[in-house]
């Protein structure tokens, strides 16, 4: 018996490892298409969202069966609380990925000035927190994500940053309102996606030590 | 801790014949609250179960070291009343094994062997015992039927309120409910939960997830030790021990 629930518990930790992956791919895909205004590259990231949302399903059914069949306890019960968090917050950032992209339609008739704005060093420092927070949940290593609160205060700071510079561009020229209101928008998803990734290295840190952190 | 101990060892060493059978386990039992000894076959649990209440005195070639304190009196000092003290520490066991009687007379065995004769008195305490083992509506109306008519799950009730009959202050359960299908281990373990109210509860059990769903406590025993004890949740949730960590995971026993 516990050699099958190990064997299966490795199983959905490997395939919920390959979903945050993929969800973190959407959202950079989303923003290299909004930075070149790509629709066509767009189109492919809003397409994926079905494959995510059919994941999430069947990742939270096993995980599910797992509870039922096993009753886990100790570290086999962290490994699946904090599965079922992953999970969950991959389908968030996965979907604020399909958000991005779906605005590039929008905004392909309007002058581009995404370049002015900092959302490029903001997805980076985002995509390097999941990064992290994958390769923490793969390898058991708390390591790669002790630094999370002072990664998390500059996502802030670039999100306060662009929201001023974007209300500035606003008043300066009210034509630019729907272009500003998006480029808000998309800096919102991305700090949200931060904070998923200090959700997902809390969920990290309690599956590995036991002990709960509480990342501002 | 901050509750009170009820019964507590220090440095319990136990052999039968040659085997080390507990290894220096020193334990505070707290009062009024549920403990679960868990651990692998072989492991003492049992055992350590049997010394609160003497049990072991029974068997041939026991040898006994340390101490345990019930109410801190010693329990091994000479001149221990072991009759009192089995009706201060009452026990119930793996299969219900109600005397061959009727449900009234297994209950009533006990009181009327310390004394109690008058027959109101007497059914005053099968009633409130039945009622307290959760048992009363069920064999209110054929208390004088057999004991041995009842399912094995109303059974070990009765053993339960044959126990309570005596007014214990601990309550050992071995096994309680390793013969007990489903239904019949959720009404045990839904007296367990009520018990704790007057009483003090030690249960061992191989049933993990019973275990964290009664006890408020548990310890974990390997090879005659004492391995880990805390508070349930700590112990399934986050033990400290590798050892314990293996065991409840499945990884080993």
């Amino acid at each position: 018996m516990s050699e099958k629930f190990h064997t299966e518990l490795d199983r959905l930790k490997q395939d919920t490892t390959e979903m945050v992956q993929f969800a973190r791919d959407m959202l950079s895909e989303s923003v290299n298409a909004l930075i070149r205004l790509d629709s066509a590259k767009a189109l492919q990231v809003v397409l994926k969202k079905k494959h995510i949302r059919d994941v999430t399903i069947t990742l939270e059914d096993r995980t599910y069966q797992l509870i039922a069949l096993y009753q886990p306890m100790a570290k086999d019960m962290r490994v699946i609380a904090c599965t079922l968090k992953m999970i969950t917050a991959a389908e968030r950032i996965g979907r604020y990925g399909k958000d991005i992209a779906n605005m590039v339609k929008h905004l392909q008739d309007q002058p581009d000035f995404t370049q002015s704005l900092p959302i490029p060093p903001m997805a980076d420092q985002v995509l390097g927190m999941i990064d992290d927070a994958i390769t923490a949940f793969e390898t058991e290593n708390i390591a790669a994500i002790k630094d999370f609160s002072s990664r998390d205060d500059m996502v802030d700071a670039l999100w306060h940053s662009i929201f001023r510079e974007t209300l500035t561009f606003m008043m300066e020229n009210p034509k630019t309102i729907t272009r500003s209101t998006y480029h808000i928008m998309v800096a919102r998803y991305l700090e949200r996606s931060g904070d998923h990734a200090c959700k997902m290295a809390e969920n990290i840190y309690y599956m590995v030590t036991g002990e709960r952190i509480d990342i501002k | 801790m901050p509750e009170s101990t009820i019964i507590s060892t220090q440095n319990l060493n136990l052999w039968y014949h040659e085997k080390h059978a507990l290894q220096s386990v020193s334990i505070k039992i707290p009062k009024n609250k549920v403990t679960a000894l868990i651990g692998p076959s072989g492991c003492g649990k049992s055992t350590l179960l049997r010394c609160f209440n003497r049990l072991n005195d029974l068997i041939d070639h026991v040898k006994i070291s340390g101490e345990i304190l019930l109410d801190n009196m010693n329990i091994y000092a000479a001149g221990t009343d072991v009759v009192m003290l089995r009706k201060k520490v009452g026990m119930v066991f793996q299969k219900p094994n109600p005397f061959p009687k009727t449900i009234y007379e297994n209950v009533a065995y006990g009181p009327r062997v310390h004394g109690v004769k008058g027959k109101g008195e007497l059914d005053i305490i099968v009633e409130q015992s039945l009622r307290n083992a959760a048992l009363w509506d069920e064999v209110r109306d054929r208390l004088d039927d057999s004991a041995l008519g009842l399912s094995g799950g109303q059974q070990q009730r009765l053993c339960i309120a044959r126990t309570l009959a005596v007014e214990p202050e601990v309550i050992l359960m071995d096994e309680p409910c390793s013969a007990l299908d489903p239904i019949a281990t959720a009404k045990i373990e839904k007296l367990i939960d009520t018990l704790k109210r007057d009483y003090t509860v030690i249960i061992v059990t191989h049933n993990m997830q019973q275990a964290a769903r009664v006890s408020d406590y548990a310890g974990f025993m390997y090879l005659g030790k004492l391995i880990e004890f805390g508070q349930t949740t700590q112990i399934f949730e986050n033990p400290h021990e590798d050892l314990t960590e293996n065991y409840i995971t499945g990884r080993f026993g």
